[in-house]
């Protein structure tokens, strides 16, 4: 048996992600007890229709969510408990649309910081209609092997070191979170542990007090004794030595008060919680509650290290009067299923990796290409090039060879806005697009026609280099089996009027003495080539393609080079765009050759 | 619970139709004197001029200035202004009319556990706390508006004849208004007078106490709070109130001057547990601090630099009970690298350091802990299973 919440405990939970994380707690404890998740639903009009996913052992749980607590009890006729986690300023109005609820019997509240007014109107509408209000301020009620409400209890681990998982005999009763664990606790390890504990807040005003509560456990049969942590200020702990005093009662009361260190502070200054505040002459003081406990007959200790033998003598004694009999612990209890981190941490479980890297790292405090730290890269001097090199080729490049990459990017990075790519960002940029839409429609420009040759051109001239093929050969074997050769020709460029980039990627690869039999054999077919026809020409795909055969770059990885080098020109002109606020770009007629049909009737529809 | 100081509380209690004297808040006596010049009550009456501070024995101080002229008055405040009292220094003067009167009752209207009590005394002043039988009750249901018979009843039966028992009812009823629309916890009124002239019943001072924590539906109190303590608030304990203000859970910290045991403790609950038994122990306490509600790491750690700069500390007490759900591991995390900080700058010398605690991640939060020996730290570290306040009286045992 228990008090409040039980096995037939349905939930409502009021409010968002606290709520969800308090749902989350609540199904760990259901999990423990083997019994179904009691939260039935959420009332969290922001995401009304939506549901909240609750892990239950290694499933989850998808509880709805709902705009009002009638229409989740309407939903789900079985709630009859509801917990607020909704902000102060709006914690009332909820709670008071619960309680007004005919379904609802118990509304336990999280929310701190609510008026004293407040709680102290929801305490007195929730007595009028028979119903409980408790908090705010609540940490939770649990009932051991029966029901959890809130977080109460903490992690996994400790429900199971407290022996939440079956009924003991003791009830608690705390003004704390904090310590209403550490009186379970301690009821598990010097007695048989509890029946029920109930935060009730620790503000001025708590909806619910501990008279309430122990006129409850007193008639609660598998309750023998209660233990109740005070605070100086206010009189609650008065008026429960009162109760207690009034007539024979059949539960042992066990009381603790803090606040004693007050006596030797200075005038004035207090703290704890809310309610900890003392009045005139003393009234409230730990001392004068602490007496009247005495006086009432509860086992007082003097202090909080005192409690827990005074807890084992009670035990001792309920024992020995054949009251209480000596707990069996179950031999086997679920445990929480870890997740995938935990259980490879322990070396429980393999895990088929879904994908493989061979080139970087970004684990530790800083990303490390190909094993070298960045950081290292570049207090040595290494420059991008060589972070090209390590992602691209898995090797550390030489100083010439980058040299040689950031001459052919600062060559490839823009080329005006009338080609392909750039036009296509330009008029993405003035339709309003943002920039990585518009360099991305600059991008899928790159193909067989537009700077997308570096890769093909590489690969036949590697070809033709590997195979030890004549020009002739070549051209040949090209005509027969390819096509056009890739990298060469130009649309303006010519023999005449030859690309200056060209001119100069070449002169300097050359003046490096460096081997270059692929640049070499390029330069060979131009030469027949341009013979054949003037703008066949080796073009700058062409020309940064033999080059980088050359350097040892995988031919895959050769229009990289000129989709990298020419996003920084387009990254350029949708900020030129934007920085202008260019208007939207439409087409003039006069620019289109209208070749359709011209305009005509049409047909009655057959 | 929030204390406001009296101006503001008198705009409040003028707010709901109760009279009170013509007052103006200065900060300096030039103020003072362009106000005089604006305002013909200040010629024509006599002034009282108080220290507007949350200080208590003004009185006995020479804080409050009574039976004063424009020109004393102006006096009376640039003397005040500046005046350090303990850690407080005087900052706003209040100067308000004097109220020729005769008679001196008493009214009050308290927070009670059912709702609230209406106070009423036919005496006042300094007569009404040594004859407090004289003062009568009606106590409220929350939510329930006092009777205009159950009003006059009440001054009746405290002694009020003739035309004065409807005067003070309505005064009472105004005061429960008042305190009703206000979020008040407390409200009195010492002296309430019988105004000569008009025969008006006026409210002489205002103690205030307010609901700090409805400030969210009074938008108008854009006063400051005061500090409850009789002293201002120290610029540490000022730099842990702005953290606290910010985040989510809460971190709280006090200075006790003179103390030699330093308090590190989780929970609003335990944390007083954990200075009763220093107390207890004979010892004495440097601080009260507290951290809860799973706070930020870099909260807590801004609370372990404060807590580490106390003077002439010894030990440091870092309690909690076994926590619900706040993360021990970063919570703990937070206080080794205000641990780290503070040695770093030369403090925590021949300090000792007591750890007990239990909850989420507690072995991790523990073993971090332990582990600060090797940095050199004198570290003494318990888990669950030492009961919750055994590592004061091992840190005071002599």
């Amino acid at each position: 048996m228990s008090i409040l919440a039980n096995k037939d405990t349905r939930v409502v939970i009021q409010g968002g992600a606290a709520g969800v994380n308090a749902a989350r707690r609540m199904a760990e404890f259901c999990y423990l007890i083997k019994r179904p998740l009691n939260v039935e639903a959420f009332v969290y009009p922001p995401d009304a229709g939506k549901t909240n996913e609750i892990p239950y052992g290694s499933g989850l749980i998808a509880i709805p969510v709902y705009k009002t607590v009638a229409e989740a009890t309407k939903a789900h006729s079985a709630i009859n408990t509801s917990l607020v986690y909704i902000g102060a300023d709006r914690a009332m109005k909820g709670a008071m649309e619960a309680l007004d609820d005919s379904h609802i019997k118990v509304v336990s509240m999280i929310t701190e910081g609510v008026p004293e007014k407040d709680a102290k109107l929801l305490g007195a509408h929730a007595r009028k209609l028979g119903k409980v209000f408790n908090g705010p301020s609540s940490i939770g009620i649990i009932s051991a092997g029966a029901c959890r409400l809130g977080v109460i209890g903490g992690a996994f681990d400790n429900l199971v070191l407290s022996k939440l998982y079956r009924e003991g005999s003791f009830g608690v009763i705390t003004k704390s979170g904090g310590l209403s664990n550490e009186i379970i606790w301690i009821c598990s390890q010097f007695a048989d542990g509890i029946t029920t504990a109930i935060g009730i807040g620790g503000d001025a005003y708590p909806g619910t007090d501990y008279v309430s509560y122990l006129e409850m456990f007193e008639n609660d049969p598998q309750t023998k004794a209660v233990v109740i942590v005070g605070e100086m200020g206010g009189d609650l702990e008065e008026r429960a030595a009162e109760w207690y005093g009034a007539k024979k009662r059949r539960v042992k009361l066990i009381g603790v008060v803090s606040g004693f260190c007050q006596e030797s502070l200075p005038k004035g200054m207090k703290f704890g919680h809310a309610g900890a505040k003392e009045g005139m002459k003393g009234e409230g003081s730990a001392r004068s509650k602490s007496d009247a406990l005495k006086k009432a007959g509860a086992i007082v200790p003097a202090t909080f290290g005192a409690l827990g033998p005074a807890i084992k003598e009670t035990y001792q004694e309920l024992l020995k009067s054949g009251q209480v009999k000596e707990v069996v612990e179950p031999a086997v209890l679920p445990k929480l299923p870890k997740t995938v981190e935990e259980a490879m941490k322990a070396d429980e479980v393999i895990v088929a990796p879904l994908i493989r890297t061979t080139i970087s790292d970004d684990r530790g405090d800083e990303p490390c290409y190909d094993g070298y730290p960045a950081s290292e890269l570049i207090n040595k001097g290494y420059e991008i090039p060589h972070v090209i090199g390590l992602l691209w080729d898995k090797r550390l490049i030489s100083k010439q060879e980058a040299e040689i990459i950031k001459r052919i990017m600062m060559l490839s990075a823009d080329h005006g806005p009338c080609v392909s790519g750039a036009y296509a960002t330009i008029l993405a940029a003035c339709a309003g697009i943002g920039m990585s839409q518009a360099v991305a429609a600059g991008l899928i420009m790159i193909g067989p026609r537009f700077g997308g040759a570096v890769t093909d051109a590489g690969r036949w001239f590697k070809y033709a280099v590997d195979n030890k093929m004549n020009v002739d050969e070549f051209l040949a074997y090209m005509k027969k089996n390819v096509g056009p050769v890739p990298g060469i020709g130009h649309r303006v460029k010519s023999l005449r009027n030859p690309d200056k980039r060209v001119k100069e990627l070449v002169g300097y690869v050359k003046s490096l003495n460096i081997k270059t039999p692929c640049l070499d054999f390029a330069l060979q077919v131009e030469q027949v080539t341009a013979v054949k026809k003037d703008n066949l020409i080796l073009n700058v795909d062409g020309t940064m393609a033999a080059v980088l055969v050359d350097l040892g770059f995988p031919v895959d990885s050769l229009n990289g080079f000129f989709i990298l080098s020419r996003t920084i020109g387009l990254i350029g002109h949708w900020v030129d765009q934007n920085r202008q606020d260019s208007r939207l770009i439409r087409l003039f007629d006069y620019l289109v050759n209208y070749a359709a049909p011209k305009r005509r009737e049409v047909p009655p529809l057959k | 619970m929030a204390k406001v100081l009296e101006g503001p509380g008198m705009g409040l209690m003028k707010k709901w139709g109760i009279h009170v004297p013509h007052y103006v808040v200065v900060t300096s006596a030039d103020e003072l004197s362009k106000l005089g010049q604006a305002n013909d009550w200040m010629k024509s009456s006599k002034l009282v001029a108080k220290a507007h501070e949350a200080l208590g024995s003004r009185f006995k101080l020479g804080l409050v200035k009574v039976g004063l002229d424009l020109k004393d008055a102006v006096a009376a405040t640039k003397e005040m202004i500046g005046r350090q009292v303990g850690s407080i220094k005087v900052t706003q003067v209040i100067v308000s009319e004097m109220v020729p009167h005769k008679e001196e009752y008493y009214c009050a209207v308290k927070s009670t556990r059912e709702g609230s009590e209406v106070l009423v005394a036919n005496c006042g002043g300094i007569e009404v706390e040594s004859n407090w039988e004289r003062v009568k009750r009606l106590c409220l249901e929350v939510g329930e508006t006092p009777s205009p018979d159950a009003l006059e009843k009440l001054s009746k039966d405290a002694g009020f004849t003739g035309a004065l028992t409807k005067k003070m009812a309505d005064f009472a009823g105004k005061m429960f208004t008042c305190f009703d629309n206000e979020d008040a916890q407390y409200l009195e009124v010492n002296p309430v007078v019988v105004r000569e002239g008009d025969g008006e019943l006026v409210a002489l001072d205002a103690v205030t106490l307010l609901d700090g924590d409805a400030k969210f539906r009074h938008p108008d109190w854009n006063f400051q709070f005061a500090a409850e303590f009789g002293r201002a608030y120290s610029k540490d304990e000022v730099e842990v109130m702005a953290v606290d203000s910010k985040i989510k859970g809460s971190v709280k910290f006090i200075e006790i001057p003179g103390g030699d045991t330093a308090m590190l403790p989780a929970g609003g609950g335990a944390s007083v547990y954990y200075s009763d038994a220093v107390v207890a122990r004979g010892g004495k306490l440097a601080n009260y601090a507290e951290y809860s509600g799973d706070p930020p790491d870099w909260a807590v750690e801004v609370l372990t630099e404060k807590v580490c700069s106390l003077p002439g500390i010894k030990n440091i007490i870092v309690g909690g009970a076994i926590a619900n759900f706040t993360d021990v591991k970063k919570t703990f995390g937070g206080i080794i690298n205000g641990f780290r900080k503070a040695k770093g700058g030369g403090k925590l010398k021949g300090v000792k350091i007591w750890v007990r605690r239990g909850g989420p991640r507690e072995k991790e939060g523990l073993d971090a802990m332990r582990a600060l020996k090797d940095e050199g730290f004198d570290i003494n570290v318990f888990d669950r299973n030492t009961p919750l306040t055994d590592i004061v009286d091992k840190a005071l045992q002599k």
